[in-house]
C-alpha cells in the first residue's frame, strides 16, 4: 500500500520508497537517512499535532508535515 | 585586545598550516576545539556574511597552527550561508584560505551519518583525520567500533576522543602534527558513469560560459543542489540548468531519483566500507525513549514546556535586576568621584559623565541578562532539551515563518531584545533567524514598563480604578506580539525571497551538561558582546549626549537668573532654579530644537514639543525619557517612573499656545497614542547596533524605519479615532 510518511498514525512503521521534491530539500532528507528501502517508524505527534517525530535506523528526527508529505512510502 | 590577536593570527597565518574541524551539528568540534587552543582563540566574521568565523591557535611542541571551528553540516549543500562557507572554505573560494588539513569529528553512535559528509568532502582531496568522538556515548548504547579497521577501510588516522572530558586530545595533537608532514586522504566514492560524465560536461560547460573553473567536487554540487547558492560564477542560469536536466535525466536511467542520489549512492559506498567496523550488542539501549515519553507528553510535557520557560524568564527578569543595578549603582558612583574632579571644566565633566561612563554604563548593563541567557541556553542545548521544547511548540510559529526555536529568542526578548537577538543564533534556517531577529524589538522588553507605569498610574489608575491599568498593561505587552506575528507573515510571504528550508530536527541523546562548556559560552558571549555592539552603543550615547548638550549658549542661563534677581516677587530655591537652566538648556540644545522643529510631524498624534523630545531623545534608550521628562518639567534629571511631582505636573499640563490653547495636553487618547509608540518604536540603540552586528546595517536600518513608522501611524490612528468621542 502506498502513502505519504504524515498520513501514518503514531506507531506505524513503514518503508520509505521515493521522496518527491526539488533536488535540495530531498538530498537533504536523504542526507539525514530518509532514503530508499529504509524502514521508518513515527513515535509520535507534538501537542498540536504538527511537527511528527519518526524513528529512522535507531535516529530520532523530528519533521513538520509539509515535508513528512513529501515522503512516499509503503506500508507492509 | 582582541584587534591584537587578529593582527598577529593574520600575519602568522601566511606560514603556519591551517586546520580544520568538520563535521555534523552537535558532535563536539566546539568542545574539542576549546580543548586543542584553550582561549586562544578570536571570533570573527566570514568576510560579507554574518557567519561565525572561530579561529584559533594550536600549539605543538614548536610548531603554530591555525585551528578552525567550521559550522556544523551534514553534507555540502549549500542552502544556508552556514554551508556555503563550508564549501566556500573547502574549495578555496572567495579569497578564503583552503585548509591543509581536515579533521572530521564524527559522533560515534551514529557513524554512517556522520561519515557521509567526510565521503562528500573526499571529493576535495584534501589531507585528512577523524576524531571518533563522544566514545563514552556511544559505549553507553552498547556501540562498539573497530578503531583499526575504521582507519584500515578509510586510510585515514583514526583517534578515539572523549572531548567533553580531553580524553584522546593529546593523541589527537600526535595525529594532527603527523599528518601534516606525512598526509592521508579519504577514498573517492566511485560514481556511476553517467555522472561522472556529467560532470565533465559541467566542468567544459562552466569554462566555455566564461565562468571560474570549478573542479569535480564543485561540478558536484551544482549537479545535485538545484538551487545552491554555490554558483560558480555564471550569470547564463538557463544554460547551466540545461546542463543539469540532461545529467538528472542520466541520474533517473539508473533508476535512482536525482534529489536522493548522492546520499543514496554515498551510502552505498559507506555500507561497503564500514562493514564489520560497528557492532552494537543487542537492540540499541535507547536511555532517552522513558524521558521522551514524559518530556514530550502532550499534557506533561507542554506543562513541563512552560514551567521551564518560566523559570528561563523569570531568573532573566528578577536575578538581573540586582546585578543591573550594581551597575547603576557603579556607574553612579563612578560619576560621582569624578564629576567633582573636573568641576573648572563642565563640558569635558559632562562629556566624561553624561556621555562616556554613562554610556559605559548603558553597555555593560547588558551584561548580566545576556550572561544569564547564554546559560540557560547552554544548559537546554547541552542537555538535549532545547530541539524537544523546539518540537513542542514549532506549531504555534511555523505558520508566520518562524520555527520552534524562535521561542526563546521572542520570550527573553521580553526582558531584553539584545539578548533576545543573539539568541537567535541557535536557529539554523537563516530566514527564520532573520524574521526571529527582526521581530525580537517587538516584545515589550523591560525598558518600557517605567513609561507604562508612568503613564497608566498618572492617567488610568486614578480615574478608571486598578482592574483597568492591570489590563492595559497586559494589553501594553501583548501589542507587539499581536503585530509582529502577522507581520513576519507578511515579511515571509511577499518580501523575503530566500526559500524556507524544511525545519528538520535531530533529537539528540540526552546528556549531562559540563559546567566549563556552559561557563565558556556565556564567556564567548559576552566578551563579543562588549567588544563587538560595545563600541557602536557606545558611539551612539556619546553622540547623543552632544546634540543635547550643545551649544549651549551661557546666555541661557544668564537670562534666567537675571529674570529672577529682577523679580524679587517669585522666590525659588537655588535647586529648583537649576532645574529651570537644565530645562532652557534642554530646549535650546540641538536636539531640543529639532523636537521643536518636527513637532509639527507629531501633532497628528496630539504631541506638543515637550513630548516630542522626550520621545526623540528616548531613541537611543528608551528608558532615557523619564529623566527628560524630569529635566524638561523642572524636576531635574533624579525622578523616577513613580515620581508624585511628576504625575501631577504631567496631569495638570495644559497646551499653552495654539488652536487647544488652555485644554489639557494629555487626554486619554495622547496617553495611549505615547504608550502604543514606545511598545512599537525601535528607541533603542543597543538593539539597532545589535541587528546590525547579527544581520547588517541594511536591515539594522530596515528594521529601525518600519517600527518607528508603524509607531507614528499607530499613534496617529489611536489620536484620531479618540478624538472623534
Ligand atoms: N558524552 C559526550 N558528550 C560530548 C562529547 N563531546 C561533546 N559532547 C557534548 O555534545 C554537545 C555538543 O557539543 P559541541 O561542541 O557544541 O558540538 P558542535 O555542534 O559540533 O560544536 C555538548 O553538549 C557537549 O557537551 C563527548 O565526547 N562525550
Ligand atoms: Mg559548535
Amino acid at each position: 500500500m502506498s502513502a505519504t510518511l504524515d498520513s501514518l498514525n503514531v506507531g506505524d512503521s513503514a518503508e520509505i520508497v521515493d521522496i518527491s521534491s526539488d533536488c535540495t530539500r530531498a538530498g537533504r532528507m536523504a542526507t539525514l537517512g530518509f532514503i530508499p528501502g529504509r524502514r521508518v517508524t513515527v513515535t509520535r505527534l507534538a501537542p498540536l499535532g504538527d511537527p511528527i517525530s519518526v524513528d529512522i535506523g535507531g535516529q530520532e528526527i523530528s519533521l513538520r508535515r509539509a515535508e513528512a508529505r513529501l515522503i512516499q512510502v509503503k506500508q507492509a | 585586545m582582541a584587534t591584537m590577536d587578529s593582527r598577529k593570527s593574520q600575519k602568522s597565518s601566511e606560514q603556519c598550516p591551517l586546520v580544520a574541524l568538520v563535521g555534523n551539528p552537535n558532535t563536539g568540534k566546539s568542545t574539542l576545539f576549546n580543548r586543542l587552543t584553550g582561549l586562544r582563540q578570536h571570533i570573527a566574521n566570514y568576510p560579507g556574511v554574518t557567519v561565525e568565523k572561530k579561529s584559533g591557535l594550536l600549539r605543538l611542541g614548536n610548531q603554530d597552527l591555525d585551528l578552525l571551528d567550521l559550522p556544523g553540516c551534514y553534507n555540502l549543500t549549500a542552502v544556508s550561508r552556514d554551508e556555503r562557507v563550508v564549501m566556500d572554505v573547502l574549495g578555496g573560494r572567495h579569497g578564503l584560505r583552503r585548509p591543509d588539513l581536515l579533521v572530521f569529528v564524527v559522533d560515534a553512535s551514529n557513524l554512517k551519518r556522520n561519515l557521509l559528509l567526510a565521503s562528500q568532502c573526499a571529493e576535495l582531496g584534501i589531507p585528512a583525520i577523524m576524531a571518533l568522538n563522544q566514545c563514552d556515548a556511544a559505549k553507553r548504547n552498547g556501540i562498539q567500533i573497530d578503531t583499526a579497521l575504521l582507519a584500515k577501510q578509510f586510510g585515514i588516522p583514526v583517534v578515539e576522543t572523549v572531548a567533553t572530558r580531553g580524553r584522546g586530545v593529546d593523541d589527537l595533537k600526535s595525529a594532527i602534527s603527523n599528518a601534516l608532514s606525512n598526509p592521508s586522504f579519504l577514498p573517492r566514492i566511485h560514481w556511476p558513469e553517467c555522472i561522472a560524465k556529467g560532470c565533465q560536461v559541467l566542468q567544459t560547460g562552466v569554462k566555455d560560459l566564461g565562468g571560474d573553473g570549478v573542479t569535480q567536487a564543485e561540478a558536484l554540487r551544482v549537479l545535485f543542489d538545484s538551487d545552491s547558492v554555490f554558483t560558480c560564477g555564471i550569470s547564463d542560469k538557463i544554460c547551466l540548468k540545461k546542463m543539469v536536466d540532461a545529467a538528472h535525466q542520466d541520474i533517473r536511467g539508473l533508476g535512482l531519483s536525482p534529489g536522493s542520489a548522492e546520499a543514496v549512492l554515498h551510502y552505498r559506498h559507506l555500507e561497503s566500507l564500514l562493514k564489520g567496523v560497528v557492532t552494537s550488542t543487542g537492540p540499541i539501549a535507547r536511555s532517552h525513549e522513558s524521558i521522551d515519553a514524559i518530556l514530550l507528553h502532550r499534557v506533561w510535557g507542554t506543562l513541563i514546556f512552560f514551567v521551564v520557560m518560566y523559570v528561563v524568564f523569570q531568573s532573566l527578569y528578577s536575578w538581573a535586576g540586582p546585578l543591573m543595578d550594581l551597575i547603576d549603582t557603579l556607574t553612579g558612583m563612578a560619576q560621582g568621584f569624578i564629576s567633582p574632579l573636573l568641576e573648572n571644566m563642565p563640558v569635558l565633566q559632562s562629556l566624561i559623565c553624561g556621555g562616556i561612563i554613562s554610556g559605559v554604563g548603558g553597555v555593560l548593563v547588558f551584561l548580566p541578562q545576556i550572561l544569564i541567557l547564554f546559560f540557560f541556553i547552554s544548559l537546554l542545548e547541552d542537555t538535549g532539551y532545547m530541539a524537544r521544547a523546539a518540537f513542542l511548540v514549532d506549531k504555534l510559529f511555523s505558520w508566520c515563518g518562524l520555527n520552534g526555536r524562535s521561542f526563546v529568542p521572542l520570550l527573553s526578548s521580553y526582558a531584553c531584545a539584545i539578548p533576545g537577538v543573539m539568541a537567535a543564533r541557535t536557529l539554523s534556517d537563516p530566514k527564520a533567524r532573520l524574521t526571529t531577529i527582526l521581530m525580537a524589538p517587538f516584545m515589550s522588553c523591560s525598558a518600557r514598563l517605567p513609561v507604562y507605569i508612568l503613564l497608566i498610574g498618572t492617567f488610568i489608575e486614578p480615574r478608571y480604578g486598578a482592574f483597568a491599568a492591570g489590563w492595559a498593561l497586559f494589553a501594553m505587552h501583548f501589542i507587539g506580539l499581536a503585530l509582529a506575528l502577522p507581520l513576519a507573515w507578511l515579511l515571509n510571504t511577499f518580501f523575503l525571497k530566500i526559500k524556507p528550508q524544511p525545519f528538520i530536527l535531530e533529537m539528540p541523546d540526552y546528556r549531562v551538561p559540563t559546567l566549563r562548556n556552559i561557563f565558556h559560552r556565556m564567556w564567548e558571549r559576552g566578551r563579543e558582546f562588549v567588544l563587538r555592539a560595545g563600541t557602536v552603543i557606545l558611539a551612539f550615547s556619546i553622540i547623543i549626549w552632544c546634540l543635547l548638550y550643545f551649544p549651549r549658549n551661557p546666555s541661557v542661563a544668564e537670562k534666567i537668573r537675571t529674570d529672577f534677581a529682577s523679580n524679587p516677587t517669585t522666590s525659588i530655591s537655588k535647586d529648583a532654579l537649576e532645574h529651570r537652566i537644565e530645562s532652557a538648556y534642554i530646549e535650546q540644545s540641538y536636539l531640543g530644537r529639532f523636537g521643536k522643529a518636527v513637532q509639527p510631524v507629531f501633532e497628528p498624534a496630539g504631541f506638543d514639543w515637550k513630548i516630542t523630545v522626550g520621545v526623540l531623545s528616548s531613541f537611543p534608550a528608551r528608558e532615557v525619557i523619564i529623566a527628560t521628562m524630569g529635566i524638561i518639567y523642572n524636576l531635574g534629571a533624579d525622578v523616577d517612573e513613580g515620581s508624585e511631582d511628576l504625575r501631577t505636573i504631567l496631569q495638570s499640563e495644559k497646551w499653552t499656545s495654539g488652536p487647544r490653547m488652555g485644554q489639557p495636553v494629555y487626554t486619554l487618547p495622547v496617553v495611549i497614542g505615547i504608550m502604543v509608540f514606545f511598545a512599537l518604536c525601535m528607541q533603542c540603540g543597543a538593539t539597532v547596533a545589535i541587528i546590525a552586528r547579527e544581520l547588517d546595517w541594511r536591515w539594522a536600518t530596515f528594521s529601525f524605519f518600519s517600527m518607528t513608522t508603524l509607531a507614528w501611524i499607530s499613534a496617529v490612528v489611536i489620536y484620531q479615532i479618540g478624538k472623534l468621542f
